[in-house]
């Protein structure tokens, strides 16, 4: 009880400190009133009597202050005292204040600026209720366990017989023409089953959600606005129930809207239909090219259900032919959205941390040098009665405040910093995972943190050292040099080299980096992404013959347009991550159709001309042309890889058979140049190229090689287009430069920020070698001016000075190479070109930093040689 | 009024917790019932009534209310709290083996 009455009354102190000292003011009142009282009782008048009562109490003020004094001071009271203490000692030493401020600034803005995106991506859990329950089903080979997408035959098996789920949808994101006031538009589109949000566990704002029946069709279409769509095209208009989205050929009824922002990971769409999946008849539906998602069900774990699908899967193997060697992968949503920028993000976070690591390091050997400049301050301290404990306190408080200056000014910066970097690659670090990315209360904790840590780590040792002193000789004597220095000096030596040493790793990783960064650029792509125009569409639900001359004649058009070079189209465009894989029997085994006996290859749908769209060059015979029709015999095109692999003789003129329905004995007619289709890393593989006039598909994508700046023609082709068909919805516009770009923005953003918090290292490392170099002179400038003086040259003072600058930095050196391949395996993965042990960039490394690290050391080596040694000795 | 002596100082403490433990006072109270009790020979000014008084109010050993006087005025009453009982008792048996002691040596019994 008693401590709590003590505490109760040290915060009443603390906090009405007014009324505690009102009160004492009373008291004594009090009493002079009762002394005057008894006086004037004595015989003496009221005058009088208040005349003598005050002299007897004497000084009253110094009585309050002996009672405060008894009251004792608190823990806050001292701890005020060290805090405006510190903040006047940092005052004094502007300078060092600044520096320290400046250099923990960039470091824990650094930190704060990566966390956040961290946050964002990796830690903050999905905008769903229970979004740790969503998982996401792929199709998976048993044998190469690439994920592959789904089949709806196999999504109807899994949700009448999986027991581990709630609810599973299937999903696929064919993009929807609507009839807009400037003629069609082509928007984002989510077709999916009846349940998709109760997988999400969301809500239409307005309206319902879709049912079975709107999946088993027959009904009037329907169609569920997205938020963003509502707000755009309807103006936000709560009526907006039961009216019609008009598209070419009809219309589909609004019979809901979904929730703001509602999307999967990338997938934001505009709007959403039912998926036509007829339970009993899902093949109907399509083939394994959709996405499937769920939320488990309660008391199921991702492993028990992983375990229930295997099981599934097993049965499925024996029931289709199209199951034969399939397995099924389950994968929390969350990271598997989040799987692509998971290890960029962790290496950032890393390189970050060193450099607040660094800075800290800066700081404490700072802090050091300091400590013994202070050191009659601290001994007259502890003469009048400082515990060490209490000295101690005070040099944290210290470090604590400077965390403090540099956190607060870190935040600032960590604000600024989120909000260019977001706008400017927030792509390429999250892979439009997320949102906007803003600093959020949990940053701030990390800021607050962060701080702190860092206080302790660099104020702790520098604080034990400083403090202790024994104040007799610290005081009597004025020259320094004794075992405690020694040891301090040691220990700041210790801390310079570590500080060489993480800069170096940092400086090797940069390396790696833009040499990957290079590389990666000088990829051949196999095509020419200059001077080119693409647009999306989506040639609608029409029979073959109408979607071939759909296409035959927009390329018409289009070839009129002056200034267009050549114009084709292709299914899938390259670096946009979509690829069709499929098999092939040669001629011999064609006949038997034996799936044993196909072998693999990736396919393209093209149109005539892609190929001199994309300026791929022809090696060996001829591409598609006007002449190759429905009517006349099936041809293709090979690119060189699959020529290679499969008739190393000559391939043109051989005959193949596709293993994609609907396909007949094909010749092919020529072989064109390899391809980087999957990206810039991954080698071109084999591809067969179909011909769209003789094979059609639905959707696609049209290619314009033009003479000038794309941008400059796409009116007239838009024009070209609806001249063909009005209703011919395209997507907006982008060229083949913004793909590569795009491709190469993570690798580029990765090389720049390590390559910028390197130089920011190599900065700081640098001024922790001048630093102690720069002490080390004064300290010593007595013993070289009796040098100088007793015939020394100034050429051997600073070879020899320079000799100590150099040794510690090549020792910071050898440690951080040594470093660097140890844990080389950590970039690994995101080399390109390089090996992790690449003597280029380690040597390159070492160069830039010997060079830097002599100019840090030759400064102070030099002034240490010019000292005059008349003024060395007479002052002290 | 006369100063009291050094050994008094050190022993305040214990007095005033004698005195409060009779009954609550107020500081002028409390020094009158020291003045009465000790027949006049020691008296305790306010310059070290006071000081001791919020000392042992911080240690916990009594506690304060205000109230208002026998003569209409508002003063700060001290009570013995339950741990002050128990230093009480902790401080005189203290002191009276202290004073036993200093008296051996003192008067030695010859």
């Amino acid at each position: 009880m008693r401590a709590l009455t003590k505490a109760r009354l040290r915060l009443r102190s603390l906090l009405r400190r007014g009324r505690v000292e009102q009160e004492l003011d009373d008291e004594l009142r009090y009493h002079l009133q009762r002394l005057a009282d008894e006086y004037e009782a004595a015989g003496l008048s009221p005058g009088d009597a208040r005349l003598q009562a005050r002299r007897d109490m004497g000084a009253i003020e110094s009585n309050k202050e002996e009672c405060r004094d008894a009251r004792g001071l608190t823990l806050i009271d001292s701890l005020r005292q060290d805090v405006s203490y510190a903040v006047r000692a940092l005052r004094k030493s502007p300078g060092f204040s600044t520096i320290a401020i400046l250099s923990l600034a960039i470091g824990i803005g650094a930190n704060t600026t990566i966390f956040t995106f961290v946050n964002a991506v990796l830690l903050k859990p999905l905008p769903f209720p229970a979004a740790d329950r969503l998982v996401v089903f792929n199709e998976q080979p048993l044998e190469s366990g690439k994920p592959l997408a789904v089949h709806p035959v196999n999504f109807v098996a899994w949700r009448s017989r999986a027991r581990s789920f709630d609810a599973l949808a299937l999903v696929q994101t064919p993009p929807l023409n609507v009839m807009g006031a400037g003629g069609a538009e082509q928007i984002p589109r989510l077709s999916t089953s009846s349940d998709l949000f109760r997988v999400f566990g969301v809500h239409p704002v307005l309206g319902r959600a879709f049912t079975e029946e709107d999946s088993r069709g027959g009904g009037a279409p329907v169609v569920i606005l997205g938020y963003g769509f509502w707000q755009r095209w309807f103006g936000g208009d709560p009526g907006v129930l039961g009216r019609p989205l008009t598209i070419p050929g009809g219309s589909l009824t609004i019979v809901g809207v979904a929730p703001p922002a509602f999307g999967i990971g990338l997938t934001q769409s505009e709007v959403f239909t039912p998926l036509p999946l007829d339970p009993a008849n899902p093949a109907a539906t399509g083939s394994r090219a959709f996405e499937a998602y769920g939320r488990l069900a309660p008391g199921a774990t991702l492993a028990s259900a992983q375990a229930e699908m295997a099981v599934i899967a097993t049965d499925l193997r024996q029931q289709h032919r199209f199951d034969e060697g399939m397995g099924v992968l389950i994968s929390d949503l969350h990271e598997f959205l989040s799987r692509e920028s998971r290890p960029g993000l962790r290496l950032l976070m890393l390189v970050v941390a060193t450099v607040l690591a660094i800075g800290c390091v800066n700081l404490a050997g700072l802090l050091l040098a300091r400590g013994i400049t202070r050191r009659s301050e601290l001994a007259l301290r502890a003469a009048l009665g400082a515990s060490r404990g209490r000295l101690i306190r005070q040099l944290i408080v210290e470090s604590l405040v400077l965390s403090a200056c540099g956190g607060v000014a870190g935040l600032a910066l960590a604000y600024w910093a989120t909000q260019a970097l977001s706008a400017v690659a927030g792509g390429a670090l999250s892979s439009g995972a997320t949102g906007p990315i803003r600093l959020d209360a949990t940053c701030l904790t990390f800021t607050v943190a962060a701080s702190i840590l860092t206080a302790l780590v660099f104020g702790l040792i520098p604080a034990r050292q400083a403090s202790q002193i024994n104040p007799e000789s610290a005081l009597r004597e004025r020259s320094r040099s004794g075992t405690g220095d020694r040891r301090q000096h040691r220990l700041r030596k210790v801390l310079v080299v570590s500080e060489v040493a993480l800069a170096v790793v940092l400086l090797v990783g940069a390396g790696l980096l833009l040499r990957t960064l290079t590389n990666l650029g000088r990829v051949p792509l196999g095509f020419e992404a200059s001077k080119t125009l693409t647009m999306g569409m989506f040639l609608g639900m029409r029979p073959p013959e109408a979607r071939i001359a759909a296409v035959d004649q927009m390329l018409d058009r289009i070839e009129q347009v002056p200034g267009v070079v050549a114009a084709g189209t292709i299914q899938f465009m390259p670096l946009r991550g979509l690829a069709c894989g499929t098999g092939f029997w040669t001629e011999e085994f064609a006949g038997a159709k034996d799936p044993s006996r196909s072998q693999p290859t990736e396919c393209g749908l093209v149109s005539r001309g892609y190929f001199a769209a994309m300026a791929i060059p022809v090696l060996e015979g001829r591409t598609f042309g006007r002449v190759d029709r429905t009517a006349t015999s099936r041809v293709l095109v090979v690119s060189q890889a699959f020529a290679r692999r499969y008739f190393p003789n000559g391939a043109v003129g051989r005959r193949i058979l596709m293993q994609s329905s609907n396909q007949a004995l094909a010749e092919i007619v020529g072989v064109v140049g390899d391809v980087h289709h999957n990206g810039l890393t991954i080698e071109p593989v084999p591809t067969v190229y179909l011909l769209h006039a003789q094979t059609p598909g639905y959707i696609t994508n049209l290619v314009v090689r033009t003479a000038g700046e794309p941008s400059a023609y796409a009116a007239a082709i838009r024009s070209a287009i609806h001249e063909a068909d009005p209703t011919q919805a395209v997507s907006a516009f982008a060229t083949l430069e913004r793909d590569v770009d795009k491709v190469l923005a993570r690798p580029r953003l990765q090389a720049l920020l390590v390559a910028v918090f390197a130089a920011i290292a190599v900065v700081l490392a640098v001024i922790g070698v001048y630093g102690l170099l720069a002490y080390v002179v004064t300290q010593r400038s007595r013993e070289i001016g009796i040098r100088l003086a007793l015939g020394a040259t100034a050429a051997a003072v600073f070879r020899q000075l320079l000799g100590e600058g150099v040794r510690l930095v090549v020792a910071g050196l050898l440690l951080g190479l040594a470093t660097t391949v140890v844990l080389r395996s950590l970039v690994s993965a995101m080399v390109f070109g390089v090996t992790t042990a690449d003597p280029v960039s380690y040597g390159a490394a070492a160069v830039v930093f010997l060079v830097v690290g002599l100019i840090a050391a030759a400064i102070p080596a030099r002034r240490g040689s010019m000292v005059e040694p008349t003024t060395a000795l007479k002052c002290e | 009024m006369s100063r009291p002596t050094d050994l008094v100082q050190g022993t305040l403490g214990l007095l005033i917790l004698r005195v409060v433990a009779l009954e609550p006072m107020h500081g002028w109270a409390i020094a009158q019932r020291i003045r009465q009790m000790s027949n006049e020979q020691l008296r305790v000014g306010q310059s070290a009534l006071y000081p001791a008084l919020h000392k042992l109010e911080q240690q916990g050993w009594i506690e304060a209310e205000w109230a208002v006087s026998d003569n209409n005025r508002r003063a700060k009453y001290y009570e013995l709290t339950a741990a002050g009982k128990k230093a009480l008792e902790a401080e005189t048996a203290e002191w009276e083996r202290l004073s036993a002691a200093i008296t051996l040596v003192v008067r030695p019994v010859a």
